[in-house]
């Protein structure tokens, strides 16, 4: 009888060899994260990957933090959606280089899709002098967790009216993530949203998390995030030099 | 439900492995899926299920997983737990809610049989 399966004819399994492989399914998404990160290192610019459900309010942060850093920062922007231009759109009306990936079905961003949007996004005007590059991801709190893109920062956003069990109950994209942010603190009066339970139970899962709460609309609690974003293009400037 | 494309990525990795081994058939696949790494492994299966049936090489093949353990960390007391199950609610010596993991967010390919 067959040993490898208890077939009684062992001749079907003559040619059959077992591999030991050990490879993993992320390598080659991992690789050329690595090599984006690298780049990013070499031209001194600070990569964030954003990370939420849809309509958690990413698009309005960025454009309230481009206004609230021009001058100061230069920013680019690298949209990721499933369909339509219409991100792009809201952030180059504000002035800053950007470009939107259409991933046509996809549901997150991956690695090589960074690579390529960002050698769109040093072509378009000021695109060649970008300090501190957004990443903001297709719209989902489950598939982008897993890829990295060769971010320095992963920021994951949770907004008021989804409710504070997000973290519990979409573990994975608050362990990867180095930044937590509640946004659209001003509708707390109408949700049952209370802030120090959707914190706490983040950063039950991952203690090492950041974490703030603001407003982009009426501005509070945007001097955190502005001095967080701050930091890390100084930690750069500084490494750097 | 980006376990899909995971697992066209591992049909890319099979086929040049066979073709390296020059084998036409792939009879078992193992796979290492840790608990952290985001990925379903019933989802996974599924995807392997339906891409399978319609691929020569891979058509028929079992698919084993194994699910390596992740080691927890208490930040108060050092105390460290391993599991591969669910992460322990809170450290079984102090009582702490703040564990660090480690491990757990592998997905590996670890042995392929063919003929």
């Amino acid at each position: 009888m067959c040993e490898t399966c208890g077939c009684p004819s062992p001749s079907d399994h003559s040619n059959s060899k077992t591999i030991d492989v050990h490879t993993s399914l992320f390598a080659a998404n991992d690789a050329i994260a690595k090599a984006n990160r690298e780049h990013f290192d070499k031209t001194g610019i600070v990569a964030l990957n954003l990370i939420s459900s849809p309509g958690s309010g990413k698009t309005t942060l960025l454009e309230h933090t481009i206004e609230a850093l021009k001058g100061e920062i230069n920013i680019g922007v690298i949209e990721g959606d499933i369909e339509t231009e219409k991100d792009a759109e809201r952030i180059r009306a504000k002035g800053v280089p950007v470009i939107q990936l259409t991933t046509g079905g996809a549901c997150h961003l991956d690695a090589s899709m960074t690579h390529k949007g960002f050698h769109r996004l040093e072509k378009e005007e000021g695109g060649d002098a970008i300090d501190l590059l957004f990443i903001e991801n297709v719209g989902n709190l489950v598939c982008p967790s897993s890829f990295d893109l060769g971010e320095h920062e992963r920021v994951v956003l949770v907004s008021v009216p989804e409710g504070p069990d997000k973290p519990a109950k979409y573990p994975r994209a608050f362990i990867s993530s180095h930044t937590f942010v509640v946004t659209k603190t001003d509708l707390l009066p109408y949700f049952d949203f209370p802030v120090a339970e959707a914190t706490g139970d983040a950063l039950h899962l991952n203690p090492r998390l950041k974490t703030m709460a603001l407003s982009a609309t009426t501005g509070d609690g945007m001097e955190a995030w502005l001095c967080y974003l701050r930091e890390l293009v100084t930690e750069m400037k500084v490494n750097r030099s | 439900m980006h376990e899909i494309s995971l697992v066209q990525g591992l049909f890319q990795q099979l086929k040049e492995l066979a073709k390296a081994n020059k084998s036409s058939r792939i009879t078992s696949i193992t796979m290492e899926i840790g608990p952290l790494s985001g990925v379903v492994v019933d989802s996974f299966r599924f995807g392997f299920d339906i891409l399978s049936a319609d691929d020569g090489l891979v058509q028929g093949a079992k698919l084993i997983v194994e699910i390596p353990s992740v080691t927890y960390t208490c930040t108060e007391c050092g105390h460290k737990e391993t599991t591969a199950e669910k992460k322990p609610g809170e450290c079984q010596k102090c009582g702490e809610l703040f564990l660090i993991p480690e491990g757990g967010e592998e997905l590996i390919l670890r042995q392929v049989e063919m003929e």
